[in-house]
């Protein structure tokens, strides 16, 4: 009870003429990142901080977040469409999407999209409304070791489920630690690796690192790999009704994808993408005709994008009652908190109950905002995706270098961030994830202060962390998670080497 | 070839890293110091690197990458430089104006009038955007 009466409160806060301005933009844009290839949605809200810095915080923080979950409302619409996902979660929607568009159910299966995604969404934000508020308080009483496991183990699962290779994924998140520490300790106030400049106190400007890797990269990506553009279908609104039978075979895989969607989204990790095929393969499982799978089947396409949407609202659960990050997309929202001197953890909920209970609520007005957006306004977007990426980069470009500007007024963080849009460039080329780095320079500090301090509490006994009864069980869970792949990969070896000898 | 170069540099980063933290003090378990975390993750990373270093020197399978044009990517960045140091010397809508103008040609944009109009249009629509409306102190 008490949980709604906040909640209401939050609606209250919510539907405040700039909040609700705030939750409009952030889920048009959200909707263009998604659809756009080549606009991701970690370098756009990187892009805008800078601008939001004269807003107030609540608005600010209810657009950034409006643009995470909005993007993977949009998402869909190329896979479906056009076979080119426009965001890494909606790959595994062209399987299924673009073979009912080629029979002319493209419009079905965008309406399907759009109207699972909204109640797997809203699923999501009631998880998200019911299971913070408990967390967070439990999340009081951690100490410096629970905090130290959680990062750690954290860190492990990451590194296995982003991007392509473990080894590449633990090596990125290990530099990503590496460059946190760079600044002032916190602990011992000694500057580390500045070699005497002060502008690297501070440590790294997470806003310009993200900007860099994320946007000049991908600028830079996009603009030198040569990519015909697509022919873009047109759509009439006629075309976007889902027939009865579609609409039956769509009720259940959206409910699973909600609740598998939501339970993967706690894990850390690219949570969106994980859910999506996760739902898929379950719905294959699930279906009674699996051979229609990969042929235009619509539990294909509804169960998936269901369980995306319903992961990113489950993302945000680590982020605000513990304010520990496990995915990019939290971790540059971390630095949208931060950036309005707003710390998320344990503490939010009690210290900033109109902000916390703000944000939750525009989550649900900004999925039904989408639903209004993504059905009777998708064939205007569709038309956006005719902007010829060679024009649209430069300008982005722009858009990047000047925000980056805007936040000292330094000329040098521009340099800054072409130097880091290389690295960025490099690392696509070479399949190295760059979303870890970002997540370990953000994690990194709150890992070894829980190290340290963690240590201390335990005389410098390393089995003191596993003694207490929930870092230990944390810690636990992070062995079995290493051996189970480690004995997972041996056993991969062992098969390899039959099937070279026989 | 790149991944192979990239991966030596990392392990080339990592290993002056560590030796960076000589500067600063280890401690002990009883008592670890603002060395401590650096000293794990730049050996952590070190072996990771060596580990990866002895992947790839195992045959791997060839797999289709996207053609990347080299000469382009040079000439977008030789033009972002040019950009920022030009941004405090001749100010942001000329220098916007130029940049767009180079950039939208190298992103094979046809013809001169409508990279020049749009490169116009768009860094007038930045100056009043940025300057007059966000009152960003831009050069």
């Amino acid at each position: 009870m008490e949980i709604l009466n906040l909640l209401l409160q939050g609606f209250s806060i919510s539907i405040l003429p700039s909040n609700l301005a705030a939750c409009t933009i952030g889920v048009l844009i959200g909707t263009l990142v998604g659809i756009l290839p080549g606009i991701d949605t970690i370098s756009t809200i990187a892009l805008l901080l800078p601008f939001s810095y004269g807003m107030d915080s609540t608005a600010a923080l209810i657009m950034f977040s409006g643009i995470y979950y909005g993007s993977k409302y949009g998402g869909s619409t190329t896979s479906i469409l056009l076979n080119v996902p426009g965001e890494a979660a909606a790959v595994v929607t062209c399987l299924d999407g673009y073979p009912m568009a080629q029979k002319g159910r493209g419009g079905a299966a965008l309406t399907v999209a759009a109207l699972g995604s909204f109640v797997a969404g809203t699923i999501g934000v009631i998880g998200l409304t019911l299971f913070a508020p408990p967390l967070a308080q439990a999340a009081l009483a951690f100490g410096p070791p629970e905090y130290f496991s959680l990062a750690l183990v954290g860190l492990i699962i990451l590194t296995k489920l982003a991007g392509t290779s473990m080894l590449k994924s633990t090596l990125m998140a290990t530099i990503g630690v590496m460059l946190g520490t760079i600044g002032l300790d916190s602990m011992s106030g000694i500057s580390r690796f500045t070699f005497g400049i002060d502008e690297l106190n501070r440590g790294f400007d997470l806003s310009i690192l993200a900007m860099g890797i994320f946007g000049i990269g991908e600028i830079l990506t996009v603009l030198t790999e040569s990519k015909d553009q697509s022919t873009i279908p047109s759509l009439r609104f006629r075309d976007l009704y889902p027939s009865r039978e579609e609409c039956r075979r769509s009720i259940l895989p959206i409910f699973r994808g909600g609740m598998v969607g939501f339970l993967v989204g706690l894990l850390p990790g690219p949570a969106a993408t994980i859910s999506s095929f996760v739902s898929y393969a379950l719905e294959k499982r699930c279906s009674k005709n699996p051979d229609q799978f990969g042929h235009g089947a619509i539990e294909g396409v509804a169960g998936p994008e269901s369980a995306n949407n319903s992961a990113i609202s489950a993302t945000m659960i680590p982020l605000l009652t513990l304010g520990l990050p496990f995915c990019g997309g939290t971790a540059i929202l971390l630095s949208g908190f931060m950036i309005h001197g707003i710390t998320p953890g344990p503490t939010l909920i009690t210290q900033q109950p109109d902000l916390f209970w703000g944000l939750i609520a525009s989550m649900y007005i900004g999925n039904i905002l989408l639903l209004i957006i993504n059905l009777p306004l998708i064939s205007i977007f569709v038309q956006l995706l005719k902007t010829p990426l060679h024009i649209l980069m430069p300008l982005v470009a722009v858009l990047t270098l000047t925000g980056a500007y805007s936040i000292n007024n330094s000329v040098l963080d521009l340099f800054w961030i072409v130097f880091f849009g290389v690295i960025g460039f490099f690392l696509r080329q070479t399949n190295f994830e760059p979303a870890p780095l970002l997540i370990g320079i953000i994690v990194g500090p709150e890992l070894e202060r829980g190290l340290i301090q963690g240590l201390i509490i335990s005389n410098g006994s390393i089995w003191g962390l596993f003694t207490r009864p929930l870092s230990g069980t944390i810690l636990t869970l992070g062995v079995i998670f290493i051996l189970y792949n480690i004995t997972r990969s041996f056993r991969k070896f062992a098969h390899l080497g039959k099937e070279m000898n026989s | 070839m790149t991944e192979k170069i990239i991966t030596v540099l990392f392990l080339l980063g990592s290993i002056i890293y560590l030796y960076l933290t000589q500067d600063l003090t280890f401690g002990t378990l009883n008592s670890p110091k603002s060395g401590f975390l650096p000293v794990l993750a730049a050996l952590l990373a070190i072996i990771v690197t060596l580990v990866l270093i002895f992947k790839q020197r195992q045959p791997k399978k060839i797999t289709d990458q996207p053609h990347v044009d080299w000469t382009k990517f040079i000439f977008i960045i030789i033009g972002l430089v040019f950009y920022i140091t030009l941004f405090n010397i001749i100010g942001y809508f000329v220098a916007t104006f130029i940049f767009l103008f180079y950039f939208l040609k190298i992103a094979d944009t046809t013809g001169w009038l409508l990279p020049a109009l749009l490169a116009a249009t768009s860094a007038t629509i930045f100056v009043l955007i940025f300057k007059y409306y966000l009152t960003i102190p831009l050069p």
